[in-house]
């Protein structure tokens, strides 16, 4: 049922790096998605690199800097039930809490939802799109209702990620280790859009993993949150949603950092919304602004316009329920 | 489908045998020890531990594992099939197209199977291309990946309302249109409109519905000999063994037929499958069992759905509320094959209320997409999601409260049978006002009124009313049960047990008659080679088509079991009772004769009695009747829908066991609310017409979480003296009648905007508040 392929069960990060090196070479975290791909015929792969005998890359412990450190193996569930992330950053377990299933959650890993594939079922189906290598967009004249409203160009997926959305928001920073050493990338320049390029999600390069998610210290006055609305209570992707990390100074609104899911092919950080709130007090007449600023520049497709909507009603309530908590 | 096809659906393309009357009169229970109580399923800890073997669990020694290739375009002609590659792949052991040279077995169809087993012009996506065995199941598939087709892709047509369009392509030779219009008319619609005080017309359509069953469709086949045995997940063992012999040209007596345990089907599994087929020639080719399983992407492609429809209504009401006129012109599509697209459509619109003037007509279409099949209830929550909300409409223009206008309108004889015969019971109105009594349904809607819509979260309730066509079963059912020495009982049965709970009522029906624990009845059911005929569950008339037989067998078993007590007790039969396990006489109460110490009975080791299912009767109608009730919150602003309460009324007779009734109306409303709120089928239509949501994933088959908050079962028993001799009517088609329109009622009343294309998910229903907003 699966394609033919080899299997490495890498005991360090360096030899899993020099297996990846291999064209072609995938990696296996918790296999949730890679598995769907595979049997689905996404991709076909030579070699399949698994992480999971790699210690070092499970567990989530306070940093030097006062912050947290998530290693990359780190289920999805272990993230939405850790204390420390509960405390500091509430809204990364609300996100994590939210994932597909219980079932999943546990089997999925931290890096692998980082680094999902796109969602979109002509990609998912038999179908040679563009992101796939084949010269057409189905998504553009065809069923598009779970597409991008930002972002878009070739290619109209929305980011998959829940935690991504979170993790933007709050700064954070990914290690990543490969053939060629470690590097450090913020995750708001991990995500390509597909302008950039059409058949990559992210800057990863051949052989390329994530080991560790970096989350800087919460400064004083920080609150987290992330909401998604999707069409089942469970096992579903983000319809939309909102991943909010905002700096209060009392009741204003110091710095805010207001990122969308379901909204663009990378998580998309709404400059609009958060220009409209900082140095201001989060009233309603405040959120509803905001929210309508932060749909201003959409450009929805033929059958998402209800997005905007929707989008616009999720940001002005959570915008408010950030402000009262 | 004319109304007794209708009630029939379950039988169709079989012979239908008849059997003996019933021995003797039975009268029906002045009260009940067993019947009625919340008994567990008799194989519960068998189902639940995994003990259970299902078709898909079996493992013969040297079985062999078959898969399809399928046809990947909606509409294309098969130019080539070159299997040489598969055919030299480790594992190997056959392969089979329309292109395998002189071999018969590519012939092989039948009446039942309507296709070739291969067909070269495939018009739909999924139609079967070709077929491989192998040794293990992913051997199959790798070698599946190793046939090398060319297609003639040709342009296919995707949506039945374009099929009538000049350009639109036709699927096949002689048209898009399915069948001929079925019309019916009573009365003089136009005068009824004529003397309408408020006249409402307005369109409404349903989506496409997959059965989505637990276990996917699939068998096993194993030859001894001339003789061939099939486990096949089925609904009725007695459709599967007429297709098979059809098909490989075999006397019906060397085809077994066994469905112990299937993992649901909800219609879907009715008839045999290609692979039933394939399976049972890779078999015989390789002397080998074979098993054939599914995978959710064929099923959803090529093992049925519920059809869409397109249903417009003219209504006509007076100020009073009586219903002058009712118009419905309909159009669905049963897909590439098949003429099922507007099966009993209109049923409720003729049958649920009174109207004297109603005008009905249907079409079907084909459409290049899967074949669609029964679906719990075919046709009438499509027809209750249109009728329903157009009575709310009405209501609404008459400012009457909805449940009063169906009271108002209520029938007690059947309007579409000959003669107007009266039902043999119905609870119709009972199931509105005690319904509505317990949901409370007047004091929410004041409660909903008072708050007003300063909130964007809003409340609302909606209500609808259903009946099903079928649902009163009949003859033919032959049971026969088998009394030990020692008291223990053998129940031997035709029907299957698709998850119901079949069994379990049935050795309550024992129990209750012969005295003993139901745990201790073993069940013999499902099995062509041993049991005798019985038709598929289905039509929600397994319960009252087998009940009375079991009853009659019991009954039989006694009457031997006091004749013999009664001559070594010296007493008269007819003065003789069960009690505990023991025989009683009303004239030496104190001395309780166990079974075990009747000499007669161990002399003779086991007494047999067979029971028939006796004729329903004469000039009478049998119908379920129901309303459902359900309260939602409603976020304007994102257009979240939460479902809080739905509280099911039904008149589905005797309530047979407290346990598996809840469950069936739980799962029913499950169903519903899936029709209603989160499920359908997307084709890209526009461009390949290939299905784009062919995964649990992604067709959205509700969680736990999207179904009520609480559920309430509200059983209506009119205490029905003449269906049948138990007294009970179907419940599971029912379930689900009412579910979806009585959602989209209590959306309409949270936000003021009716939306008429099913599924209301966020798409529809925002798509629908926006479209408010404008003509505001």
């Amino acid at each position: 049922m699966l394609p033919k392929f080899a299997y490495v069960r890498a005991s360090t990060v360096e030899e899993a790096a020099q297996n990846l090196a291999a064209d072609g070479a995938r990696v296996h975290a918790g296999g949730s998605d890679l598995l769907g791909c595979l049997r689905d015929g996404v991709f076909e792969t030579p070699l399949i690199v698994s992480l999971s005998g790699i210690s070092s890359l499970q567990g989530i412990s306070r940093a030097r800097n006062g912050g947290l450190s998530i290693g990359s193996m780190t289920k999805v569930a272990e993230v939405a039930a850790d204390a420390n992330v509960t405390e500091m950053y509430p809204g990364l377990a609300q996100a994590a809490g939210v994932v597909a299933s219980p079932q999943l959650r546990n089997q999925g890993t931290i890096g692998g939802n980082l680094c999902q594939k796109p969602r979109c079922w002509y990609y998912r189906g038999e179908f040679n799109c563009r992101r796939k290598g084949g010269s057409t967009c189905y998504a553009m004249v065809g069923e598009n209702e779970y597409h991008c409203i930002f972002g878009g160009a070739l290619c109209y997926i929305v980011h998959p990620s829940d935690t991504a959305p979170m993790l933007t928001a709050l700064g954070a920073t990914l290690n990543i280790a490969g053939p060629r050493g470690t590097r450090s990338v913020s995750l708001e320049e991990f995500y390509v859009l597909p302008a950039d390029d059409v058949m990559r999600e992210n800057v990863l390069e051949q052989g390329e993993f994530v080991t560790e998610v970096m989350i800087p210290e919460p400064a004083s006055g920080l609150r987290t949150s992330y909401r998604k609305e999707r069409d089942r209570g469970a096992w579903d992707f983000a319809l939309a949603g909102v991943a909010l990390a905002i700096h209060f100074d009392g009741d204003r609104v110091a710095d805010a950092n207001v990122v969308l899911s379901g909204a663009a092919p990378v998580p998309w950080r709404s400059r609009e919304a958060e220009q409209a709130i900082e140095g201001r007090e989060i009233t309603a007449a405040v959120a509803a602004e905001a929210a309508d600023a932060a749909m201003a520049n959409a450009r929805p497709l033929g059958k998402n316009r209800y997005k905007v909507q929707l989008f616009k009603g999720l940001i002005e309530e959570e915008l408010l329920a950030i402000g009262l908590s | 489908m004319k109304n007794e096809e209708v009630a029939r659906y379950y039988t169709e393309g079989i012979d239908v045998p008849e059997t003996a009357d019933p021995a003797f009169d039975q009268e029906p229970w002045p009260s009940t020890r067993v019947v009625g109580q919340p008994v567990p399923k008799v194989d519960g800890y068998e189902r639940v531990s995994g003990t259970a073997v299902y078709p898909a669990d079996i493992v013969l020694p040297g079985m062999l594992h078959g898969a399809l290739l399928r046809c990947p375009h909606a509409h294309a002609m098969v130019t080539a099939v070159d299997v040489s590659e598969a055919e030299g792949m480790p594992g190997v052991r056959g392969v089979l197209s329309a292109f395998t040279p002189d071999d018969p077995a590519t012939r092989a169809h039948s009446e039942y199977i309507r296709t070739q087993l291969f067909d070269s012009h495939c018009r739909f996506e999924g139609e079967a291309v070709a077929a491989v065995v192998a040794d293990t199941p992913y051997q199959a598939r790798d070698a599946l990946r190793a046939i090398r087709v060319e297609y003639d892709v040709r342009p296919h047509l995707s949506d039945e309302r374009q099929a009538l369009e000049p350009n639109a392509h036709q699927v096949h030779d002689d048209g898009n249109q399915s069948g001929s219009p079925q019309q019916y008319e009573r009365g003089d619609v136009e005068a009824g409109f004529a003397e309408a005080d408020v006249v409402l017309e307005e369109e409404y359509r349903t989506e496409t519905q997959m059965h989505a069953p637990m276990e996917p469709h699939g068998c096993v086949a194993s030859w001894d000999g001339d003789s061939l045995t099939v486990w096949e997940s089925t609904q009725g063992v007695y459709n599967i063994q007429p297709a098979v012999a059809a098909a490989l040209g075999m006397p019906l007596s060397r085809v077994r037929v066994v469905g112990h345990y299937m993992g649901g089907g909800f219609g879907s599994k009715l008839q045999a499958g290609k692979y039933t087929i394939l399976a049972a020639l890779f078999a015989k080719k390789t002397a080998r069992p074979v098993k054939i399983t599914l995978s959710r992407e064929e099923t959803f492609l090529a093992t049925g759905n519920r059809p869409p429809a397109n249903m417009r209504i003219k209504a006509g009401i007076k100020r009073d509320g009586t219903l002058t006129a009712l118009e419905y012109v309909a159009t669905a599509t049963g897909g590439a094959y098949g003429n099922g697209g507007p099966s009993a459509l209109a049923w409720l619109t003729q049958n649920c209320y009174t109207c004297p003037n109603v005008r009905t007509e249907l079409q079907g279409f084909y459409t290049n997409a899967g074949p669609s099949r029964p679906m719990r209830g075919p046709g009438h929550p499509q027809n209750t999601w249109s009728l329903e909300q157009m009575l709310d409409a009405l209501a609404a223009a008459i400012d009457m409260d909805p449940i009063d206008l169906r009271l108002k309108n209520i029938p007690t004889v059947s309007q579409t049978i000959a003669g107007n015969p009266p039902y043999t019971s119905t609870g119709f109105a009972e199931c509105l006002t005690e319904g509505a009594s317990t949901f409370q349904w007047r004091e929410k809607r004041e409660e909903i009124r008072a708050a007003g819509t300063d909130s964007h979260i809003r409340r609302g309730v909606g209500v609808s009313g259903g009946s099903w066509a079928a649902g009163g079963g009949g003859p033919p059912s032959t049971s026969i049960i088998t009394l030990y020495s020692d008291g223990s009982v053998v129940l031997n049965m035709g029907a299957s047990d698709i998850g119901c709970g079949t069994k379990t009522v049935m050795a309550m029906i024992v129990a209750e008659e012969l005295g003993v624990d139901p745990n201790d009845v073993r069940i013999e059911h499902a099995d062509t080679g041993t049991t005798q005929f019985a038709s598929a569950s289905g039509g929600s008339k397994t319960i009252p088509t087998e009940s009375p037989a079991v009853r009659a067998a019991a009954l039989e078993v006694k009457r031997q079991l006091f004749e013999i007590a009664a001559e070594e007790m010296e007493v008269d039969a007819s003065t003789l009772s069960l009690q505990d396990g023991a025989i009683v006489s009303s004239e030496s109460p104190s001395e309780p004769r166990e079974f075990s110490s009747i000499t007669g009975l161990r002399r003779r080791r086991t007494l047999t009695g067979i029971g028939y299912r006796g004729p329903n009767p004469a000039d009478k109608a049998i119908n379920p009747w129901c309303a459902q009730f359900c309260e939602v919150e409603v976020n304007m602003k994102t257009g979240a829908i939460k479902i809080l309460r739905f509280l099911a009324a039904h008149d589905s007779g005797r309530v047979m066991n407290a346990l598996t009734y809840r469950n069936q109306v739980f799962g029913g409303i499950a169903m519903g609310i899936a029709l209603g709120k989160t499920e359908r089928r997307v084709l890209d239509g526009v461009q390949t017409g290939k299905m784009l949501n062919r995964n649990s994933l992604d067709y959205g088959v509700p969680t736990v979480l999207d179904v009520a908050d609480e559920f309430e079962c509200v059983p209506i028993d009119p205490g029905d003296t003449e269906a049948n001799t138990v007294g009970c009517k179907g419940i599971g088609e029912p379930a689900t009648i009412p579910t979806a329109a009585a959602f989209a009622n209590a959306v309409y009343d949270a936000t003021g905007v009716r939306v008429t294309g099913a599924p209301i998910n966020r798409v529809n229903l925002l798509n629908a508040l926006a479209a408010s907003e404008q003509g505001d």
